[in-house]
């Protein structure tokens, strides 16, 4: 108590001396959420200013004789010949593990009713990306728990994997479902099931959508457990275009903290198309000069600075990572727009989702051909290796072929084996929403499949036969599945005791 | 958007046609305003309006505004306003205020640039850091 009382008193102290020197300016004059102040000579671009009402607002726009300046908070409280001035310092949002299992707007003020937050630190928003220096390459899975795509597509820590495709093709549902794997794995190297286990810590970001979607994704992940190792940023359609453009870099900058640290953070952008077009929404009310499609010319750089945010450092730094899922929306599956076309330049690779799968039942509809993970496959475990790396060669092969065989019944042997593995696969592959599969189980049945146990099944029943077979690893084989996770590949040990569990399996499946 | 151009360049020209030896002379504001209206160039009223504004800015640079609770006594604001034209130059107008919100001390305005040393406003500092 006393030291308390002695720090206000220096702190009075300080303040009985100390004459205050700050810039101001006038506003001349607001709309659509924008103030064009006349005035403020010393502001610095980006800078956050403080109007009489003690409302904030983000200066953007220096020019001549003017100010532009986005109004963070509520608009109406700004009036025409307010007294604005500068605070010398650079928008900054609350970050650190109180934030975890919250939901929060832009500017890291709770959302969901649970109390205020009592951060340990703040970052700014803004933040220059690590240098090569301080890099390293990826080397340590994501495991999203999703088969297909920790089979085909696989993401390392520190990479950026876009998920592109038309609206409502599951891409949510993906992000989702990466998250609640993540929280299993946690829980399980908590428990100390896993050697050594690094948490990977995860940020929801929710850009320009309906509230009522915030919401189910809010009520998914606390239904699986998901929200004590979360943090939602939630800026919905219904807030302004700046809360919009501004959300996705308050989600970087919390990722970073966990970086810093030496931890692990996945920050899933969902989607950085309505993020655009919020950007472009406050470049317009502040009269910047608009290019292709509308959108102003430096939208490649908005969405360049925050994907390079997402990083693994070096052991020196610290070791840690930031992971970027960025999710775009296409307009009928076309890929060549501005916007999709930046952001795969940008990314590391992408997990395309089809339509026409979607609706033939292929969820998650991952179109193999047009998914791509350019460096992940050095951050694949060697069990998986091991049996996945031909899987993506015979699946493409596979649609080629099926393609042709519409046509004609004369077929070779060869082709129709290829054709049989493929319908096989393509059934392994489909997968319930929010069930992630965890690797050691996907490991096995991917082995099983590619040891022709599958062949004799029909096609039909590969998706009974493949949950019966998890159910029977984890109940009877717990140790064939703890071996995988601690040897982290199949050797011949495992190989004979996997063949005996399936000869075995079989002969009580039909 | 190109008139607008034309307004904005045009006016700054006059502004910088305003001044002798860096500061802003009166008898050639008035003489190059008669010129303007005399000649009539395209959207001049547009100009004018411009023009003004900058002019006001301008001014504005130079002007300060020394608020206090109470009213000062002589000899402190003849201090008050040598100070400032040391500082900002001879040209400096001052103006001063009485305005007993700030509740004691003062506050100096010059263009934007302000210095606070009311007790309003160290309240107001200490809730902050509080
Ligand atoms: N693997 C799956 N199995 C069954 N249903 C799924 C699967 N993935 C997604 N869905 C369903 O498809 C619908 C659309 O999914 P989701 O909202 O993830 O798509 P989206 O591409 O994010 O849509 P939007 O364009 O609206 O953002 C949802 O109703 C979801 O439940
Ligand atoms: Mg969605």
């Amino acid at each position: 108590m006393s030291t308390i009382l002695e720090d206000i008193e220096t702190q009075i102290a300080g303040l009985k001396t100390s004459t205050s020197k700050s810039n101001v300016g006038v506003v001349r004059d607001t709309g659509d959420g924008v103030a064009r102040i006349e005035g403020l000579s010393d502001v610095m671009l980006n800078e956050m200013i403080e109007f009489s009402s003690g409302v904030v607002g983000l200066a953007l726009n220096l020019e001549e004789t003017e100010v532009g300046a986005i109004i963070l908070g509520d608009t109406t409280r700004v009036m025409e010949g307010d007294e604005a001035r500068t605070t010398g310092k650079l928008l900054s949002v609350p970050v650190g593990k109180a934030l975890l299992g919250r939901v929060v707007n832009t500017i890291g003020e709770p959302l969901d009713g649970k109390g205020p937050i009592k951060a340990e630190a703040s970052y700014p928003l803004e933040k220059i990306a690590p240098g090569v220096i301080k890099r390293r390459s990826v080397n340590q899975p994501v495991q999203t728990g999703i088969m297909a795509i920790d089979a085909m597509v696989p993401i390392g820590r520190g990479q950026r994997e876009l998920i592109i495709g038309d609206r409502a093709t599951g891409k949510s549902t993906i992000a989702i479902d990466a998250i609640i794997s993540q929280a299993r794995l946690n829980k399980a190297g908590e428990e100390g099931r896993l050697k050594d286990f690094r948490p990977l810590y995860c940020i929801y970001v929710a850009i320009g959508q309906k509230n009522s979607n915030v919401a189910r994704a809010l009520a998914v992940l606390d239904a699986n457990g998901a929200m004590p190792y979360t943090t939602i940023v939630s800026a919905p359609a219904s807030d302004t275009a700046a809360n919009q453009y501004l959300a996705p870099f308050a989600g970087a900058a919390m990722g970073e903290w966990f970086m810093d640290n030496g931890m692990d953070a996945l920050i899933v952008y969902d989607d950085l198309s309505k993020h655009a077009v919020a950007y472009r929404q406050v470049s317009l009310v502040l009269k910047r000069p608009s290019g292709r499609e509308a959108y102003p010319g430096d939208v490649f750089y908005l969405h360049s600075r925050l994907l390079e945010r997402s990083a693994r450092v070096t052991e020196e730094a610290g070791g840690g990572s930031v992971t970027a899922l960025p999710i775009i929306e296409t307009q009928a599956g076309d890929v060549s727009a501005y916007i999709p076309t930046n952001v795969i330049s940008i990314t590391d690779g992408q997990i395309y989702l089809e339509t026409d799968l979607f609706y033939q039942g292929v969820r998650p509809a991952i179109s193999v051909g047009l998914s791509v993970s350019r460096v992940g496959s050095a951050a694949q475990i060697k069990a998986i290796k091991q049996v996945a790396g031909k899987i993506k060669l015979d699946l493409a092969q596979f649609r080629e072929l099926a393609a042709f065989a519409q046509f004609g019944s004369d077929l070779d042997a060869g082709t129709k084996a290829r054709l049989d593995r493929g319908q096989r696969i393509v059934e392994l592959f489909k997968q319930t929403q929010y069930n992630p599969i965890p690797v050691e189980e996907q490991a096995a049945v991917l082995w099983a499949m590619q040891n022709g146990y599958l062949d004799s099944v029909p096609v039909e029943k590969i998706k009974a036969f493949q949950v019966k077979l998890q159910d029977h690893l984890r109940t009877r084989k717990e140790g064939i599945l703890n071996s995988i996770v601690t040897k982290k590949a199949i050797d011949k040990e495992l190989e004979t005791e996997l063949a005996a569990a399936l000869d075995e399996f079989k002969s009580t499946f039909q | 958007m190109k008139v607008n151009k034309e307004v904005r360049q045009l006016s700054r020209q006059l502004l910088r046609a305003s001044f002798t030896d860096g500061q802003l002379d009166g008898g050639r504001v008035t003489s190059l305003v008669k010129s303007l209206i005399e000649k009539k160039p395209r959207n001049y009223i547009g100009v004018l309006d411009a023009y003004k504004r900058l002019l006001r800015l301008e001014v504005e640079k130079r002007s300060a505004t020394i608020e206090s609770a109470t009213e000062l006594n002589a000899e402190a604001s003849a201090k008050i306003v040598d100070n400032l034209k040391r500082k900002y130059g001879p040209d400096l107008a001052t103006e001063f205020v009485v305005n007993p919100a700030l509740l004691g001390g003062m506050r100096i305005r010059v263009g934007s640039d302000v210095w606070d040393s009311s007790v309003r406003n160290r309240l107001q500092r200490l809730q902050e850091q509080l």
